[in-house]
């Protein structure tokens, strides 16, 4: 396998020998080791010192179901310390079976241009974004395959990214029509931004393939895996999260008092129902849209749905649970047609809609607009295309929203916005938001579910639970799976010590594994360390410690000794 | 005194989502689900007035029983 290293400085892209420290690693744990290797931890992330890794997991371009997700990952400029997003799609497959291990992405130009690189079986070079730059990123993936084949990959920023808006993400384009899948959180939209680079084009990587060092092995486990999700309640074809989507546990949150609502002031959405993923099937089916369907070949959960409008067109594939709870009822908004509108601005902008919908949910609080009002929230959004001062401000997420405009609510720990699940009902979360070396970050060990060991709104062992997700997760996005993908290699980790040595050849254990991934936020964890992140960092905002949440009236209360000692036994 | 009962996700295909039951003593969430006919192993979560229980719970009176199926969030 190769690195390529593409220096937009000097606009050259040169490949290289994978050095043998990497070897064992990809997706998040191999950023991680890149940047606390190569980027000078208190580096400006927006500056030429941080560099932009784009990282196909281990698994990646095997064929392994749910597995080809693409890992982006920097220095955030939003938490500022190391980051990676993924996102599913095509990408984390194409590089895959290209035999590219990583893109980085290096220095800047030395004049305000952008480029678009270009990767091929055999090539890699930067062009000029020429006529996309300024364009959405629909749009500029459209005319990108156009220029390049249907059939290519695109990665891609729109505007928010290029004016290096720090709540901008980046956009890959998927198989059918999930064509909008977004690496979202920790403004790396703004890293490619400050890179210069508008958008990476991968060829297809046709009649090539990931040699197996034992196959047998390698099948054997890929087909077991794969028999575990379809065996599974939750992931099968009748279970909730094929049948509804992510969106299938949008009851239970609210439920249980966590779903966010008009900027985490309250626990429980009056019109929660219209945000089920149960109203989502009856709707689309309605209209003529399409329910399971995938964001990656050969997935066999197909969580994704293609949300339509009332004359049948396609607005957004998908609506997900995290964009409904943030776009939704974080803003008092309670109409999927709505919720979908201003899903589709933020993925054209290239924006995280949780860290959008957060810094939209401060700046109502702060009366830019009424909880509720959709044309003024729209009016709002709009603005992060025309780069207004206060569309800038939406865009920069969050926590700069909320100092600009003297809000103390902010729900953000780390410098990132909280995904969909209020830290005070749901005390597991809040562990992971606080501890996590991603910021608070639902995909970072989500307790959602993990009803048969802790109950949410008790602080025992919520900080063990914390650690084992987070050791989970790191694997997950290690390996390119999809986060729902766990339960197999949860029950048996031997299934992804198989499949890793029935591609490598590595002759791991278990151990091995564990090992891993545990390294994976070790080495996270030492580059913020080295960044500057204290424990005082590692915190969840004072007002949630203070202020009941209806409908428990609980606080945070874990303790920050609690918070400390997360990773003692790591 | 009456019990509001929600299913939701994939249990109880085809069926009303939402009952009322009127109780004149306590009951335990297991016998709510047998008065529903609902297979106590597709249950994933349970929740009585919001707060996660279990099946061997007691249903106060004038509460809201929640079934969920197997969930997982991502």
């Amino acid at each position: 396998m190769k690195l390529l290293r593409v220096d937009m400085k000097e606009l050259a892209v040169k490949s290289e020998a994978v050095p043998a420290a990497y070897e064992h690693l990809g997706g998040r744990g191999l950023i991680a080791e890149l940047l606390l290797a190569e980027v000078p931890p208190r580096c400006d992330a927006l500056g030429p010192h941080n560099k932009l890794i784009f990282a196909p997991g281990m698994l990646g371009g095997a064929g392994v179901t749910t597995a080809g997700r693409l890992s982006i990952g920097g220095k955030s400029p939003l938490t500022g310390g190391s980051k990676e997003a993924n996102a599913g799609g095509t990408a984390g497959d194409t590089l895959g079976k290209l035999g590219i291990k990583a893109i980085v992405v290096e220095n800047q130009p030395a004049k305000p241009e952008f480029f678009v690189l270009h990767v091929t079986a055999d090539s890699a070079e930067l062009l000029p974004a020429g006529p996309v730059l300024g364009l959405g990123t629909y749009a500029t993936a459209d005319a990108l395959q156009k220029q390049f084949g249907e059939d290519a990959t695109v990665l891609a920023i729109g505007q928010a990214g290029e004016q290096r808006l720090t709540g901008a993400d980046i956009a890959c384009t998927g198989i059918e029509e999930q064509r909008s899948n977004h690496a979202a959180r920790g403004g790396l939209g703004a890293v490619m931004g400050s890179k210069g680079l508008k958008a990476v084009v991968i060829d297809k990587a046709d009649g090539l393939s990931v040699p197996l060092a034992d196959a047998e092995l390698f099948r054997t486990a890929s087909k077991s895996f794969a028999q575990g999700l379809i065996n599974d309640p939750k992931l099968g074809p009748k279970g909730g999260t094929h049948m509804y989507g992510t969106a299938a546990i949008t009851g239970a949150v609210n439920e249980m008092g966590s779903f966010p609502t008009r900027n985490f002031s309250t626990g429980r959405f009056e019109d929660a129902a219209n945000l089920r993923g149960e109203k989502i099937r009856e709707v689309v089916l309605a209209r003529g849209g399409r329910m399971g369907t995938r964001c990656m070949a050969g997935c066999v959960i197909g969580c994704r749905h293609v949300f339509v409008d009332e004359a049948g067109a396609p607005v957004v594939s998908t609506l997900q649970y995290e964009t409904l709870a943030l776009l939704g009822s974080n803003l008092g908004l309670g109409n999927l047609d709505q919720v979908a509108s201003l899903n589709y601005m933020c993925n054209d902008f290239g924006l995280d809609t949780i860290e959008t919908g957060a810094a939209l949910g401060v700046a109502l609080e702060a009366g830019l607009a009424p909880f509720g009002d959709f044309d003024a929230i729209l009016a709002l959004l709009k603005q992060v295309g025309e780069g207004t001062v206060i569309g800038r401000l939406i865009g920069s997420g969050a926590v700069a929203t909320g100092r600009v405009l003297g809000i103390r609510r902010v729900p953000a720990a780390v410098g990132q916005a909280m995904p969909g699940y209020d830290p005070r009902s749901l005390k597991g979360n809040g562990v992971t938001y606080a501890t996590s070396p991603m910021g608070a970050d639902h995909t970072a060990g989500n307790a959602f579910g993990a009803r048969a060991t802790t109950n949410p709104l008790l602080v025992t062992g919520q900080k063990e639970l914390s650690l084992k997700l987070q050791i989970i997760s790191a694997m997950l996005d290690s390996t390119g799976l999809c986060l729902f993908a766990r339960p197999p290699v949860i029950a048996d980790p031997q299934l992804m010590v198989d499949m890793l040595n029935g591609i490598y050849g590595w002759g791991w254990t278990k151990a091995d594994l564990d090992k891993a991934n545990r390294q994976v936020l070790r080495t996270e964890l030492e580059f913020n360390r080295r960044a500057g992140l204290t424990a005082a960092d590692y915190r969840i905002p004072e007002y949630m410690r203070e202020e009941p949440l209806a409908p428990h009236q609980v606080t945070f209360d874990i303790p920050d000794t609690d918070l400390d000692a997360v990773f003692e036994t790591l | 005194m009456a019990i509001e009962v929600e299913v939701f996700g994939q249990l109880l295909p085809g069926q009303p989502r939402q009952y009322q039951f009127a109780v004149a003593q306590p009951v335990t969430v297991a016998e709510v689900a047998a008065w529903l006919k609902l297979a106590t192993d597709e249950i994933g979560l349970i929740s009585i007035n919001g707060v996660q229980s279990e099946l061997n719970d007691i249903v106060p009176v004038d509460c809201r029983l929640c079934f969920f199926p197997p969930m997982t969030g991502g």
